[in-house]
């Protein structure tokens, strides 16, 4: 996976290139608005990270030219404006997507992913999610574990789904509390911490190997091995 | 707006202050004309005065030179008769009216001696002999069987008897009556076109500053590039206009520095606060020992609360300057708060906190969703930090009017009162909070942004309550309107 980062702080695209290359991803990186048009253009990217605030251009004009250009790779814009402005919720409208600064790089990650899924050939979505010995049934809304119904309410399904559509991988509180709960906000308390440890006392009984690990001070994983 | 909405004339500006003129116009006229009456009365009675004076020394003369023999009485009275014609001030030559004038003679013993005039004269003996009147001084004389007084003058002639010539004051009157009513009529008019006059022009006058009104009204939160409209004359109004202009400019002005500093202040603690919580992030994911990954994580909630603050700080401080940017949807009030209540209820009742909500029903406003999605998840979070165990929330929701109506009680213990007053300032919070005091300037921020209103009480039970009421839509009061009409079916 090729990637394009367009950031101006030094430090920033210092320590995301490496948590980037970490991930897997063969980074690009440029500085100003002019280089990353050179790059975009010579390279074929498959994603790009693009910070709003260039010291020679506004990100969003940045990615307005190379769409003008034929780069249709999906972008990942950066902001340090805490209000959204509308014209980038028109980008995000045409499958781009935003993150605030500061942001935790599992989201980095996570909302990397999903660009490049939407992007992707669509994967045929099957009725049944399994991860490890956990299996869920989509349609009839039913969890086991190990062969045991669980008794869930309709929202853990919704979080354990989310969990196993991510098994593997860390999710932040932000990134449940948005695509669980369809609300992007920041809590003063532990909410999401009460729905995961009440999710994870019925998930991992006695005995059992537990399967949704807590990554502290970034989210949560479900483990899948 | 008001213009548009046919606000009855009585209750304009325009309508009190032409009320007020007119009256003071009237008044003033009023006197103007009294006096104007009073002087013309006085010179009419004046030359009645004069003539009386006159011809009463006339008919003295002739009376002291004819000769006292029979035909003293026809000379002197045909003189005396025709005297009566030439009378002054005289109307109408009316046949039916009484002559307006007598003529009476008394002999030195006081009887009378020669009368011309109507009926036989006894009558104005008595009221004469019963009156003092001064030779050469005419006086009112009241004549019983007479509605109308006379004015009588008199000579005293060398044979000891005396001479009066009585003017009845029927003509005077007549003609002072015919001037009163000229001169209300007249007053009439001048009153009513002053009345029109005064109002036309307030009018016009206030129009344009109701147009002044309407243009600054729609100078809303954000959009302050509108100017109020100015005319050419360089009176008070388009002065004001000016005014408010300059005003708006410099308002503008430094609600841009306000978004330039914000948004730089935003920016300069941004980039360092990411580059610090990726590294520590990355140390996070070096470190495996769980001792040597404490400090790290408890930094990056450090980092996390800080970055909250941040947020917090910036949203309460630009809508403190009413200069928080909306970006407006519809949202499903109770749809939020049933999701709100879903997410909050296991960290309620694992606190011991009973939530319930009272709706009835789809409420929809058109409002920030972010902003009114952080505001809904502080006030959860207000009740969550604050409330002791084994309590209870209410959430009520209803529309009033064309307002969302929102009110959250608890029976608590409810707000310290010492900080009651200053509930949704910033940085003020209770003796035993742990918060950093924002959560209620944020929610009064956020509701003002939309044009709402917030309150803080205390329950009758002790309780706390805050009451929220939203607009449906800011923009658009006619929208909302029907909205709530069709709503109440």
């Amino acid at each position: 996976m090729r990637l394009l980062l367009v950031e101006d702080e030094v430090d920033i695209r210092r320590f995301l290139r490496r948590s980037l290359e970490e991930a897997g991803y063969q980074v690009d990186e440029a500085g100003d608005g002019k280089s990353a048009e050179q790059l975009a253009i010579d390279g074929s990217h498959d994603i790009l990270v693009v910070d709003l605030g260039l010291p020679d251009q506004d990100g969003i004009c940045l990615i307005l030219r190379l769409r003008q250009l034929g780069v249709t790779a999906p972008v990942l814009i950066l902001s340090a404006r805490r209000s959204v402005d509308d014209r980038v919720r028109g980008l995000e409208q045409g499958g781009d997507d935003y993150l605030t600064k500061p942001f935790a790089l599992a989201e980095l990650l996570a909302r990397l992913r999903n660009l490049l899924k939407r992007n992707g050939p669509a994967s045929s979505e099957g009725t049944r999610l399994r991860v490890m010995d956990l299996e869920l049934d989509l349609l009839r809304r039913e969890a086991l574990r190990g062969g045991t119904p669980l008794q869930l309410t309709q929202q853990e399904f919704v979080l354990l789904e989310y969990l196993c559509r991510n098994a593997g991988r860390v999710v932040t509180r932000s990134m449940i509390l948005d695509k669980v709960w369809g609300m992007r906000i920041q809590p003063d308390t532990n909410v999401v911490d009460v729905h995961i440890y009440r999710l994870r006392g019925k998930v991992d009984g006695k005995g059992q190997q537990p399967l949704i690990r807590t990554m502290r001070g970034v989210g949560y994983v479900l483990e899948d091995r | 707006m008001s213009s548009r909405t046919g606000k009855p004339v009585m209750r304009s500006a325009a309508w009190r202050i032409s009320l007020w003129a007119t009256l003071a116009f009237a008044c003033g006229t009023l006197v103007a004309f009294v006096f104007l009456h009073q002087f013309v009365a006085r010179d009419i009675q004046r030359r009645g005065d004069a003539w009386l004076s006159g011809e009463v020394e006339t008919l003295g003369d002739v009376a002291q030179r004819t000769p006292k023999d029979a035909l003293y009485g026809r000379v002197v009275g045909e003189v005396a008769e025709l005297a009566g014609k030439e009378v002054p001030n005289k109307t109408r030559s009316n046949g039916k009216s009484v002559a307006p004038v007598f003529f009476l003679q008394t002999a030195a013993d006081g009887s009378l001696r020669l009368w011309v005039g109507e009926g036989n004269g006894e009558a104005n003996l008595r009221a004469i002999q019963s009156t003092n009147i001064v030779p050469d001084q005419p006086t009112d004389l009241h004549v019983e069987g007479f509605p109308i007084p006379f004015r009588v003058a008199s000579i005293s002639i060398d044979d000891g008897s005396h001479i009066y010539l009585g003017l009845s004051e029927r003509d005077e009157l007549r003609v002072l009556e015919k001037l009163r009513l000229r001169f209300f009529l007249l007053w009439l008019l001048l009153v009513l076109l002053g009345f029109g006059i005064v109002f036309f022009t307030t009018r016009r006058m206030l129009s344009h500053i109701r147009g002044i009104t309407e243009a600054a009204s729609r100078i809303g939160h954000s959009e302050l590039s509108a100017r109020v409209p100015t005319t050419k004359r360089n009176d008070e109004v388009s002065q004001l206009a000016l005014t408010l202009n300059r005003m708006l400019d410099r308002i503008e002005n430094s609600m841009h520095q306000l978004h330039t500093i914000t948004g730089a202040l935003a920016h300069d603690l941004r980039s360092p606060l990411t580059a610090i919580r990726g590294k520590l992030e990355m140390s996070l994911s070096a470190a495996t020992a769980g001792e040597q990954a404490e400090p790290i994580v408890s930094a990056i909630d450090e980092l996390d609360r800080l970055t909250d603050f941040l947020n917090k700080s910036l949203d309460v401080a630009e809508a403190k300057a009413d200069a928080l940017r909306l970006t407006r949807s519809e949202i499903n009030l109770d749809e939020l708060l049933r999701g709100m209540i879903d997410l909050y209820e296991p960290s309620m009742s694992e606190r011991g906190l009973q939530v319930e909500l009272i709706s009835s029903g789809a409420v929809k406003i058109f409002a920030d969703a972010a902003l009114i999605h952080r505001m809904i998840a502080n006030l959860f979070d207000n009740e969550l930090k604050h409330l002791p165990a084994n309590c209870r929330v209410t959430i009520r929701l209803r529309t009033d009017d064309n307002l969302a109506s929102l009110t959250v009680e608890d029976d608590g213990p409810g707000f310290d009162s010492e900080i009651k007053p200053q509930l949704f300032e910033r940085r003020v919070k209770g003796k035993n909070s742990n918060g950093h005091g924002l959560g209620l300037a944020f929610i009064d921020a956020v509701v003002r942004a939309h044009g709402g209103t917030v309150s803080a009480s205390n329950c009758e039970t002790g309780g706390a309550r805050i009451a929220i009421a939203l607009p449906f839509a800011a923009e658009s009061p006619a929208h909302a309107q029907t909205e709530a009409v069709t709503r109440s079916h």
